[in-house]
């Protein structure tokens, strides 16, 4: 499986690193930013790393600032986000998740914390993308269904149905082209009696006359 | 009673075992950093211990902080810290012996740094 990239946003060179290795031994794919702005960059675009850890404090954008912006921002997969502190009071814990964090880990970092969490992370991460998937074959699938649910114009003596390039088909072929449909040949039981019932009679009668010319 | 080491013995086992196969020398790279870093941050922080600029006092000793965190250096932790909590308070009386402290320990940690790897 390809890792998950994670974005590590922190003006402080060294503890930029020491993150950044914790998560490269724990098997993620790890890229820098060195302040709020670059970090929010490389956040908005379509294929953002899915999983972010966002120092509190940085020049120019703040963490809490840079999770605002990545909340107001209509994505299918939202970036999981947690933000770094050195700051431990509840009051600023609570200011961090109210911004939209999912998550805060207290500076300097311990490693089997840092990976516990992030590993949190990275499941609600793979868990929203099973279900994005899963939600974009449902709608192909009620997409299919949709398209026969539209008006069939069939022809009233020869059930011949008329498709999207004008051209009569048979329900069978119709059907096996526009569904997952396959048919199966048998008889209703009024239909047994009107067309049936008759041949059977019809080769009955052939034998038993058959058999009286040669005994004759 | 003994005083804390300069550097915490326990931090650089981590770093030291944070080095992936074909990537750096973790604690070598995260200590050469720290020298490179802290030097220009402490000068900014008597300057503007100096001028009595109170939020710039906090926004340094509070980066220095978390550098120092980092690598283990505990004392020298603790020294920020104080001043970080002063800078926040507004209230900058008693820093001035702590900006002194604070480069009379990263005098030490800088010795043990060069002690412990060829940086």
């Amino acid at each position: 499986m390809v890792p998950l990239q994670v974005l590590v946003a922190d003006d402080e060179p060294v503890s930029r690193t020491v993150v950044g290795a914790m998560l490269k031994k724990a098997g993620y794919s790890v890229i820098f930013a060195p302040d709020g702005a670059q970090a929010w960059q490389l956040l908005d675009n379509d294929d953002s790393p899915s999983l972010a850890l966002l120092d509190w404090e940085m020049p120019g954008l703040q963490g809490p600032e840079v999770v605002q912006r990545i909340r107001n921002r209509p994505s299918q997969n939202p970036t999981y986000v947690i933000l770094l502190t050195s700051r431990d009071s509840s009051a600023d814990i609570v200011q961090g998740l109210r911004a939209g964090a999912d998550d805060y880990v207290t500076k300097p970092a311990n490693e089997d914390e840092l990976v516990a969490r992030v590993n949190v992370g990275a499941r609600v991460v793979q868990l929203q993308m099973a279900l994005a998937d899963r939600v974009r074959s449902l709608e192909e699938a009620l997409a299919n269904v949709k398209a026969l649910q539209t008006l069939l114009p069939m022809c009233a003596y020869c059930k011949s149905i008329r498709n999207d390039q004008n051209y009569w088909e048979k329900v069978e072929t119709y059907f096996t082209q526009h569904s997952n449909v396959s048919f199966t040949h048998s008889y209703c039981p009024s239909c047994y009696e009107r067309f049936v019932k008759p041949e059977l009679e019809a080769l009955e009668d052939a034998r038993a006359a058959k058999d009286r010319q040669r005994r004759g | 009673m003994s005083e804390s080491p300069v550097l915490d013995p326990a931090v650089l086992n981590t770093l030291r075992q944070l080095s992936s196969p074909g990537e750096p020398d973790v604690l070598a790279e995260v200590l050469k950093l720290f020298l490179a870093e802290v030097p220009p941050r402490i000068v900014r922080l008597r300057i503007a211990y100096a001028a009595q600029n109170i939020e710039e006092v906090h926004r340094s000793a509070h980066s220095l902080k978390g550098s120092a965190g980092n690598v283990g250096a505990q004392r020298m932790f603790d020294i920020c810290k104080r001043l970080d909590e002063i800078g926040k308070s507004g209230d900058l009386r008693g820093a001035g012996s702590l900006v002194d402290a604070l480069g009379a320990e990263f005098g030490k940690v800088e010795a043990e740094i060069h002690r412990l790897v060829e940086v």
